[in-house]
């Protein structure tokens, strides 16, 4: 069936916008040709809809209504409207690449001096080294849209390279800082490369300074964990009101173990998708993630695990607050392909319903075509347990703290996940910070 | 002093009444036990005293110290003073003993307008009161309940109830799931917090409770109301010859 389709009115003004700031963009000739290439794909598909399965509940073209100017530049920042914006984060020690709006800020990183090699991706597009398609193929068709307009509009990000067996004594923050007070579509690609038995943490974060206006942000990575190297990588959208497209896309060495988290908090539309691809056996995969939404959010996790070889295994755990309108998407699509014996795999998503308008969409997808595997799913939606709330209120906790008391402590269940200790602590209080937000309005309201 | 009058309480969401016409009257510094068999009503007052929602009063009135504490939320219930040892404590996953502790004490804090126990200061007094009571600690930081045996369900009670120094205690069948080790340290903790100030309504189905806590007085509840009271040797009385003449009896 052939559908004639109307470009949307952010679809054209973000074609356009390519053919303005084309020249502007880093890279070579050969980049640019990718780019163009890119763009045209994504002029013929358009942003992802409805009619795609994998975007049945989450469609970009009806709710993307307008795409703030594709930014190739760095507005003003200073390190104290970082700190503001990172909120807790700010206190975690860590070395940072801090990116402003679309451009790299060497002023206030602080790079690793061994085991780490960086350049920035405007430098690595001028290489003529770069390889522009690599993601694009390994993140699955379903990326295909979004991820064509990041290869078309992408400006800047972290291109790192950790030497075989570091251990980086302190987890690497990437922070993209929006500062720009006008609405603003920016593009970040960070390509990630683990050395073998390297051990590193990774944070990437979307914050916003105080001004900045509320924009979309369409941010891929790209990450290659080496045998036995061991990775934590959280991912965390903070800027309210935002619109927040990420795209991690991952392969996994033999024994090696990758713990992504994905962290939302803010943003009010967000399709966080993640493709892994186990590429040497007996590699563990620890997928977590802590999303809030609250009014008219829409936060959609998305993850595509593919089990290739013998021995793997996958956990997910999804644990969400769902108040007002807000309304969680989980897919787990789990392949299990027939050579992949001995792969053990748990999912679980939940959600806690806060409000009787928040909606919970949860999708597992097991594909199995190997015979003697372990692989399961769950998924929960409930309200806050009643007898929970008088058993605390029985005790002299007033409703309204015996209420935040629990919906800390479901999402805490999942926030423990982060090893790091004070990258948990601190993606805790924000979490605390986001909920008692509500517990404050309803009190003005009251 | 705890003044029941009257009481009548149905289901809030069935037309079933449950207690029917109880009254009962608790002085300061006694210790009241009501016996009855099951299906009286026993835990339905405990749950009603305490402001559990799934219940219906609708006729009569609690006063705890002159006070109607119908109208109160549980909360403000506390707040007055107000304790119910749960028959079976609430299991909380993810929620810290600790945390959950230390909240009530500073919520109960608050309500008396006194500034928040400093975590120190706490700590010293949750160490103190668990030695008191001859009680390990060491449970308060695991999630509430989750995963304890019925002794250490009820251990952590009587722990939450030394700490927030309750003025009115209600124990809802405190022995239920307990061996005789586990009843007499549970026990020991009630009595340590035994006090002129404080009156305390020990519900229970066996005699067997009040042999280590000695009531200065027993009711028996049956049907929804209270059909006789007397000294301890009322309990005895009981563990001889049963419920059988309250059960068969018309209410």
């Amino acid at each position: 069936m052939n559908i004639a389709l109307t470009r949307t009115k952010a679809e054209t003004a973000l074609t356009e916008q390519f053919e303005r700031i084309a020249d502007a963009l880093p890279g070579d000739a050969r980049v640019l040709d990718a780019r163009k290439s890119a763009i045209g794909t994504f002029a013929s598909l358009g942003l992802p809809h409805r009619r795609i399965e994998e975007w049945k509940y989450t469609d970009l073209r009806q709710a993307v209504k307008e795409a703030g100017t594709a930014s190739v530049t760095a507005g003003d920042a200073s390190e104290a409207m970082l700190s503001a914006a990172l909120g807790p984060l700010s206190g975690v020690d860590a070395y940072r690449l801090v990116f402003v709006d679309a451009q790299f800020n060497a002023d206030m990183s602080r790079v690793p001096e061994a085991g780490v090699r960086f350049e920035t991706l405007a430098t690595a597009l001028s290489s003529g080294e770069f390889d522009v398609a690599s993601a694009g193929l390994r993140a699955g068709p379903s990326a295909t849209g979004v991820v064509t307009l990041n290869t078309a509009l992408m400006t800047d990000g972290a291109v790192l390279d950790i030497a075989p067996g570091t251990v980086l004594d302190k987890p690497l923050l990437i922070v993209q800082l929006k500062s720009d007070t006008s609405s603003t579509w920016t593009s970040l690609r960070s390509q990630i490369r683990v050395g073998k038995d390297a051990q590193v943490t990774i944070l990437e974060a979307a914050v916003a300074g105080p001004d900045a206006a509320i924009g979309q942000r369409n941010h891929l990575t790209d990450i290659r964990v080496g045998d036995r190297a061991e990775v934590t990588h959280v991912i965390a959208g903070m800027q309210d009101g935002d619109t927040v497209l990420v795209n991690i896309v991952s392969t996994i060495g033999e024994a090696s173990n990758y713990r992504p988290f994905f962290f939302t908090a803010g943003p009010t539309l967000v399709r966080n998708q993640l493709a892994v691809e186990f590429a040497g056996e007996d590699a563990k995969f620890d997928c977590s993630g802590a999303f809030l939404g609250r009014g008219s959010a829409h936060i959609d996790n998305t993850l595509i695990i593919d089990h290739a070889v013998p021995g793997g295994e996958s956990r997910e755990l999804f644990k969400g607050v769902l108040d007002d309108r807000a309304r969680g998407v989980f897919q787990g699509k789990v392949i299990v392909r027939q050579i992949a014996q001995k792969t053990d795999g748990k999912q679980m998503a939940q959600a806690l319903m806060l409000s009787e308008d928040s909606e919970f969409d949860s999708k597992p997808e097991l594909e199995i075509y190997a015979d003697d595997v372990a692989c399961g799913h769950g998924s929960t939606c409930t309200e806050v347990e009643p007898d929970h709330v008088f058993y605390l209120r029985a005790r002299g906790i007033p409703e309204a703290a015996a209420r935040a008391l629990l919906v800390e402590a479901f999402i805490a269940e999942a926030i423990e996940k982060i090893q790091h200790t004070d990258l948990a602590d601190a993606l805790g209080d924000v979490a605390r910070q986001w909920l008692r937000q509500k517990a404050a309005s309803t009190a003005e309201t009251l | 002093m705890l003044e029941i009058k009257n009481l009548h309480v149905k289901l809030a969401d069935e037309d079933k009444t449950i207690i029917n016409g109880l009254s009962l009257s608790v002085p300061k510094g006694q210790v009241h036990a009501i016996m009855g068999p099951n299906g009286s009503g026993k835990s339905t007052l405990a749950y009603v005293l305490a402001g559990r929602e799934d219940y219906e009063v609708t006729d009569g009135e609690i006063l705890w110290n002159g006070e109607d504490i119908l109208d109160m939320e549980p909360e403000e219930r506390a707040a007055s003073g107000v304790f119910l040892a749960f028959q079976y404590p609430i299991e909380i996953p993810g929620v810290a003993g600790m945390t959950f502790l230390r909240t009530a004490v500073n919520a109960l804090r608050a309500s008396r307008g006194e500034a928040e126990m400093s975590t120190p200061d706490f700590l010293k007094r949750v160490k103190a009161k668990g030695a008191e009571l001859n009680v390990d600690i060491e449970m308060l930081k695991r999630p509430v309940n989750v995963g304890f045996s019925g002794g250490e369900k009820k251990r952590s009670e009587i722990l939450q109830m030394a700490m927030l120094e309750p003025t009115l205690c209600v124990l809802d069948e405190t022995d239920s799931g307990l061996d005789i080790d586990a009843l007499r340290i549970v026990a020991d903790g009630v009595n340590a917090l035994r006090s002129p100030d404080r009156a305390m309504l020990v519900i229970t189905h066996y005699q067997r409770l009040l042999n280590y806590i000695v009531p200065d007085q027993v009711h028996v509840l049956a049907h929804g109301r209270i059909q006789k009271s007397g000294g301890k040797e009322l309990a005895q009385e009981l563990e001889k010859s049963g419920y059988a003449e309250y059960v068969g009896r018309a209410a």
